[in-house]
């Protein structure tokens, strides 16, 4: 082996550090701004010394915003809402409508079916707002617009091949004869699917579930044309939030923060799948 | 018949496998599929578990043609070559997935269960996953969840192929009663001759081209229908030489080592023909110098083969000869050897086609000593 | 089992439900899919027409005029202009650092885990809120950033408010965001890759440039292109990340593709003009995706058969 000298020890190490400087500090520095008053924010020079409060979260978590001038309401809670239901909701959806089909194409190759997977792939690519702004009339006039129901539909763009792609993968994975061997011992079709297919696949559904969740959730575009601000996710919202509060700083950063942990905490938990759901199931982890 | 397939078509793509396939089955039956890997055995047994389906002809059932009948309707159990255990579940529940098909109640299933898993002796591991167990318990496991349901028809593919020699030994003395106990219409398939002998009432030989022989093993053994069948079964395996009959006085003869062989008159019609001529290796006996119709060989070398002496040996033209014998018994080891020839069990195959000939019986035959 | 068991059904049924079970399956799935294709076909039926939403009354087909009419409409050309520099600058910058990441997190160790899964958070948020952050840090006021660039020498350094600097902003969120997306993939093909080249290599002393240039580029090529053909069909689509930061601004300095046409929808109610440029950019996307998924299959295929 070639030997690795202390000069580039030392260097390796000093770029490890700038890229954990560069990828770490603007999380660092928006937890720290959360604990903050206005008053130590707009400080100069900036310190990472002051006394920290909560009175942001407190803030939004009781939705009123008391100023030492004024009391604004403020609904960052119901975007948070939001968010959460429109994305467990668009991946339920996305898992009856994804997982079955996710079987056709993997087990039951059948006419047509690489020509749809791969539509559905294409949607994955297509820009949004091609789709999005004829929605819009349309949504009008079906009165789809600004309802839960609308948006979990378009959602489905992000959710649902991300679904197919990766649990197709995982039924391709279990051999065809262990389902032959439980249909000739008598059970039915729909049997073998309940007992035999989704247990083998299940840590598959399970991991793109939870990416498709974070996509969801991480979605911005789909709601800002589509959803008023009562329906809007915290993506939005936060923009919105940005004008409406004026100068409270604290209060934006705490609701950023309030908004990524969701997605940072589900990340840690499914960092197994990460990779396989990033490349949409073509490199496994 | 419980099971008899007509004319059955099977093609992925454009590779046919199955090209117009009939076979029959009776009842309590054991059918062995023989043949070398892709000859289209395990795809002829997921046509019959209706896994896949004909392209053409029939598949009947007990007298039902089975065309759209579900796999789960067909009263079939089957053990896949690589077993097919379910992973999630323990191997109780693996051997109780035909029970558990009826709605049998628990302890009913956990009797039957246990009586199979205690016949198969794997009681012991009853409630281990699949990854826990050997692959000898395995196989075990898979044809115990076969037996389970008590199926009309068993099909078994090549089940002993990936377990060890030893346990393959022992299952292949196991198996035939096993099997006769279960009462079911078998078809077994293997690519070892030794397991298709012991196990078949009755052996299909296949290939590419299809089925080529059916026969109970003494029938494929003693009267292959071509060269092929003749190389497949037989272990040494069968001396195989280009000769050209002639007719003398008194008879057909072949010669070896320039000594005349008489063999069947029945064969007469092949005289002045291009034939090959095959003589299984225990066909032939070492004799003294100077004996009735001694071919001399020279002995290239000599092997032990399980409870056989094999000797090899060279004709004068140089033609390799091999001889087996009981181990223990005489025979020259080097030098030159005398050998004669059982006229019995000598095969004419046409050697253009490679089927065997049928000697033709003959008035003049029965003093030869046709072969049965 | 007996004959009661496989009796008193119709054979005809399991016939026709085996025959139609995919398609059964498949169906709601293919439903949405319908449904997505529709409002495609009226987009392009709108790019050919002259539609303004403020003016229903003059709604006429005009046919290819919304494209022609690009040809000498220098906004356009900004757009197109704007939409390229920011995907190549962003994608080029990505692939070199995600690259070197890569490399320097290339070993099994726990410390390497640990920071590969670090620099994951980045891509984990919501790049609409990740511009908000980036925002915040380089507010003229009290941004931590402008703070830095005033350190610096950079005196009134205005980040995106300034149309100097608005691309280079929006790009450097860009890169925080998405690196870690191309550093991920990288790494898995990296650490994927069979060891024996390496070794021979290693004992027969070739110097490690040489090994990079000739063993490890070559055999990371089918990651690499994923990575970075992925990354093209959306950076020439970002629209979060801009929206966010300006909204386009100041004046036309990131009027992407996107954000163009979602101003032109939104505020300029031309229908027709937004449809013409989103049928432009889909046209780039789908020439772009054709590669990517005939490499993504070609990916797929090998790594499934690895495992």
């Amino acid at each position: 082996m070639n030997t690795i000298s202390p000069f580039e020890t030392v260097l390796r190490g000093i770029a490890i550090t700038l890229v954990i400087l560069f990828f770490m500090f603007p999380i660092f520095w928006i937890v720290l701004m959360s604990f903050q008053t206005n008053a130590t924010i707009l400080q100069v020079p900036p310190s990472i010394f002051f006394e920290p409060t909560l009175q942001n979260y407190r803030g939004l978590i009781t939705g009123q915003l008391v100023t030492d001038t004024s009391s604004l309401e403020i609904r960052f809670m119901s975007n948070l809402f939001n968010s959460l239901f429109l994305s467990t909701a668009s991946v339920a959806v996305g898992l009856m409508l994804g997982v079955p089909a996710a079987y056709a194409f993997a087990r039951l190759k059948f006419r047509g079916s690489e020509d749809i997977a791969f539509t559905l792939l294409s949607f994955r690519f297509a820009p949004p707002l091609l789709v999005l702004l004829p929605l819009t009339i349309y949504f009008q006039q079906l009165g789809l617009a600004n309802t839960y129901g609308g948006l979990i539909w378009v959602y489905q763009l992000i959710v649902l091949p991300l679904i197919l792609w990766i649990v197709r993968g995982y039924f391709e994975d279990i051999p065809a004869d262990i389902e032959y061997a439980y249909r000739i011992a008598g059970h039915r079709w729909w049997t073998t699917f309940r007992k035999i297919a989704l247990p083998l696949a299940g840590p598959g559904i399970a991991a793109a579930a939870l990416l498709a969740f974070i996509f969801a959730w991480n979605n911005f575009v789909f709601a800002l044309v589509l959803a008023s601000a009562d329906k809007q996710p915290v993506t939005v919202g936060a923009l919105a939030f940005i004008t409406a509060s004026g100068v409270q700083y604290g209060q934006i950063a705490a609701g950023i923060i309030l908004s990524i942990a969701p997605t940072f905490a589900l990340a840690l938990y499914a960092q197994r799948y990460l990779v396989e759901g990033l490349s949409l199931g073509a490199v496994k982890g | 018949m419980t099971l008899a397939l007509e004319k059955i078509v099977k093609a992925f793509k454009k590779d046919v496998v199955l090209d117009g396939v009939s076979l029959s089955v009776g009842r309590g039956e054991t059918l062995v599929l023989f043949g070398p890997s892709g000859a289209g055995k395990t795809v002829l047994l997921r046509l019959i578990a209706g896994v896949i389906e004909p392209d053409a002809g029939t598949i009947m059932i007990k007298g039902r043609d089975m065309e759209g009948v579900e796999p789960e309707d067909r009263g079939i159990g089957m053990a896949f070559q690589n077993f097919a255990l379910f992973p999630h579940m323990d191997a109780t529940e693996n051997i109780a997935a035909p029970l558990t098909a009826r709605n049998m109640n628990k302890t009913a299933i956990t009797e039957t269960v246990g009586k199979i898993a205690r016949m198969l002796k794997i009681d012991h591991v009853l409630h281990h996953k699949p990854k826990e167990l050997s692959n000898g318990q395995k196989q075990r496991t898979a044809l115990a969840r076969a037996l389970a349901g008590e199926p009309d028809i068993l099909l078994l593919d090549d089940p002993l192929r990936n377990v060890d020699a030893k346990l393959r030994f022992e299952m292949r003395l196991e198996l035939p009663r096993l099997l006769k106990d279960q009462n079911a219409t078998v078809i077994y398939v293997t690519q070892d001759y030794k397991e298709a002998m012991a196990l078949g009432d009755r052996i299909a030989v296949m290939n590419a081209r299809g089925i080529e022989q059916t026969g109970t093993p003494e029938e494929i053994y003693l009267t292959p229908a071509n060269i092929e069948i003749a190389r497949l079964f037989g272990d040494p395996v069968i001396n195989l030489l280009d000769v050209s009959p002639v007719q003398v006085e008194g008879g057909v003869f072949i010669t070896l080592s320039g000594v005349p062989v008489n063999i069947d008159a029945g064969y007469s019609d092949m005289v002045g023909r291009d034939c090959i001529i095959g003589i299984r290796p225990e066909a032939i006996r070492f004799v003294e110098e100077g004996s009735a119709e001694a071919i001399p060989l020279t002995i290239e070398a000599e092997t032990p083969l399980n409870e056989k002496t094999v000797t090899l040996g060279l004709t004068q033209n140089g033609r390799e000869i091999m001889v087996s014998r009981p181990a223990g018994t005489p025979g020259p080891s080097q030098g030159t050897g005398y050998i004669v020839i059982d006229a019995n069990h000598i095969h004419l195959f046409d050697r253009a086609t490679g089927k065997r000939i049928v000697p033709v019986k003959t008035q003049a035959a029965g003093s030869q000593g046709v072969a049965p | 089992m007996s004959d009661a068991t496989h009796s008193g059904f119709p054979k005809r049924r399991f016939k026709v439900s085996r025959r139609m079970l995919p398609y059964v399956l498949s169906l709601p799935a293919l439903l949405v899919c319908i449904g997505i294709l529709i409002p495609f076909v009226t987009a392009v039926l709108y790019s050919l027409q002259r539609y303004r939403l403020s003016q229903p009354w003059a709604r006429k087909w005009n046919w290819g005029e919304n494209y022609w009419n690009f040809l000498s409409d220098d906004s356009f050309w900004n757009t197109l202009k704007v939409s390229m520099t920011y995907a190549f600058t962003t994608v080029g910058i990505e692939l070199l650092l995600g690259l070197g990441i890569a490399l320097l997190l290339q070993k099994r160790t726990k410390f390497n885990n640990f920071v590969s899964i670090m620099l994951l958070m980045p891509l984990m948020t919501a790049p609409a809120l990740a511009a908000l952050m980036w925002k915040l840090m380089t507010n003229p006021g009290f941004g931590i950033l402008s703070y830095f660039a005033g350190l610096l020498g950079f005196e009134d350094f205005n980040w995106a408010s300034d149309p100097q600097t608005a691309m280079l902003t929006v790009v450097i969120v860009d890169v925080w965001v998405y690196t870690p997306f191309i550093m991920i993939l990288l790494l898995a093909g990296l650490r994927s890759l069979p060891q024996q080249p390496f070794e021979a290599a290693a004992l027969d002393g070739v110097p490690r440039w040489f090994v990079f240039y000739r063993i490890t580029l070559p055999m990371l090529t089918p990651f690499l292109l994923t990575a970075v053909l992925f990354r093209m069909i959306e950076s020439i689509q970002q629209f979060d990340i801009i929206y966010a930061m300006t909204q386009g601004g100041p004046g036309d300095a990131l009027t992407v593709f996107q954000v163009e046409a979602y101003l032109n929808f939104f505020q300029s109610t031309n229908v027709g003009r937004s449809a013409a440029l989103m049928m432009i950019l889909w046209a780039i996307t789908y020439f772009l995706s054709n590669i990517f998924i005939k490499n993504w299959l070609r990916l797929r295929e090998r790594q499934r058969g690895e495992a």
